[in-house]
């Protein structure tokens, strides 16, 4: 009996190939893709004003019309970019239908039981006041500055993302940054 | 001040990359996942219902409509061209007219029209229609 082989890394398929193999009526292609982005898009989501309650919803909204209209990514910009953008759009219409406000999770975070309290406090505090600046940011800048500060994206990928330039999304970066920074001091 | 500026902008940066991220932590995505699944495999199997403007009826009232006004638009645009060229005409108010003018005026209309009168040379007898015919025949009856 030869000696068996050691098992070669399979290599994990791109997301170009998942996509590939959703479009041939591969259901689990679509679970991978969602394994793999769905942490990426609640956070962006729940940067943008998401409230926690509903935060699952809005994820698994954007996946459905992510997967639904796939045949027209051009890979103009990573999937996963891609994803943000059009959970941005889940996100403004699910504004549009409830009137709600951003939900605040202040309480979550003075749950949080490791460190100490007077620094927790501070941390939410602070996360609060970042929270209603972003509110009260242009769709733009909120997304850009999101896109780059929390998901560290370069100018060029998030201006191909949003259909504008790599130098308006600069400006809209900054923009939101000088606007934030008076909300936290 | 610069220093200032550089703690705002590390701070800012860094409340950016917190935030969201206990609420991310707290989905499920396997359950997200499957539920996503579960969602594309019933659309997949539900009949296509294509949407109200993308139904044949509704577009073909919707062409037909276009083409009525649109060819509405056009016709009353061609009518309207010559009326509004006869409009631009000025109208002659005869108190305006001086004698001499009016004189002048009055003998071109009692002069005879100045349509050539119609030869009976032009007319032939293959222009006369069968009851026209008869009627001639019958007068040059009656004559001789």
């Amino acid at each position: 009996m030869p000696p068996a082989e050691p098992l070669a890394a399979v290599p994990s398929p791109t997301d170009a190939a998942l996509i590939t193999a959703w479009q041939g009526g591969d259901e689990q292609a679509a679970a991978e893709l969602v394994r793999r982005h769905a942490r990426a898009l609640a956070r962006f989501l729940a940067g943008a004003g998401a409230p926690e309650p509903d935060l699952d919803d809005v994820v698994q909204e954007t996946f459905i019309r992510a997967f639904r209209a796939v045949g027209t990514f051009r890979g103009q910009c990573r999937f996963r970019t891609w994803l943000l953008t059009i959970g941005g759009n889940v996100l403004k219409d699910a504004h549009r239908r409830a009137k709600r406000t951003r939900v605040v999770p202040l309480a979550d975070d003075l749950r949080s039981t490791d460190g100490d309290p007077h620094e927790r406090a501070v941390a939410a505090e602070a996360e609060r006041r970042l929270g209603d600046g972003l509110g009260r940011l242009t769709r733009m800048q909120r997304e850009v500055f999101l896109l780059r500060a929390q998901q560290g994206l370069e100018y060029d990928e998030i201006a191909a993302a949003l259909g504008t330039t790599p130098g308006a999304a600069r400006v809209h970066y900054h923009h939101a940054v000088r606007r934030l920074k008076e909300c936290l001091t | 001040m610069k220093d200032d500026a550089t703690f705002h902008d590390a701070k800012l940066q860094e409340l950016a990359q917190r935030l969201g991220t206990r609420a991310a932590e707290r989905l499920d995505v396997e359950r997200t996942a499957q539920a996503v699944v579960t969602r594309l495999h019933a659309e997949a199997r539900a009949p296509a219902r294509p949407s109200v403007w993308s139904q044949p009826a509704w577009l073909k009232i919707a062409a037909a409509l276009v083409i009525v006004v649109g060819a509405g638009a056009v016709a009353r645009g061609v009518r309207q061209a010559p009326s509004g060229a006869a409009g631009s005409v000025e109208t002659v108010d005869l108190s305006d007219m001086s004698a001499p003018q009016l004189r002048a005026l009055l003998e071109s209309v009692g002069q005879p029209g100045t349509q050539e009168p119609v030869s009976s040379q032009d007319v032939g007898l293959e222009d006369l229609s069968p009851a026209q015919l008869r009627t001639l025949l019958a007068s040059l009856d009656i004559q001789t």
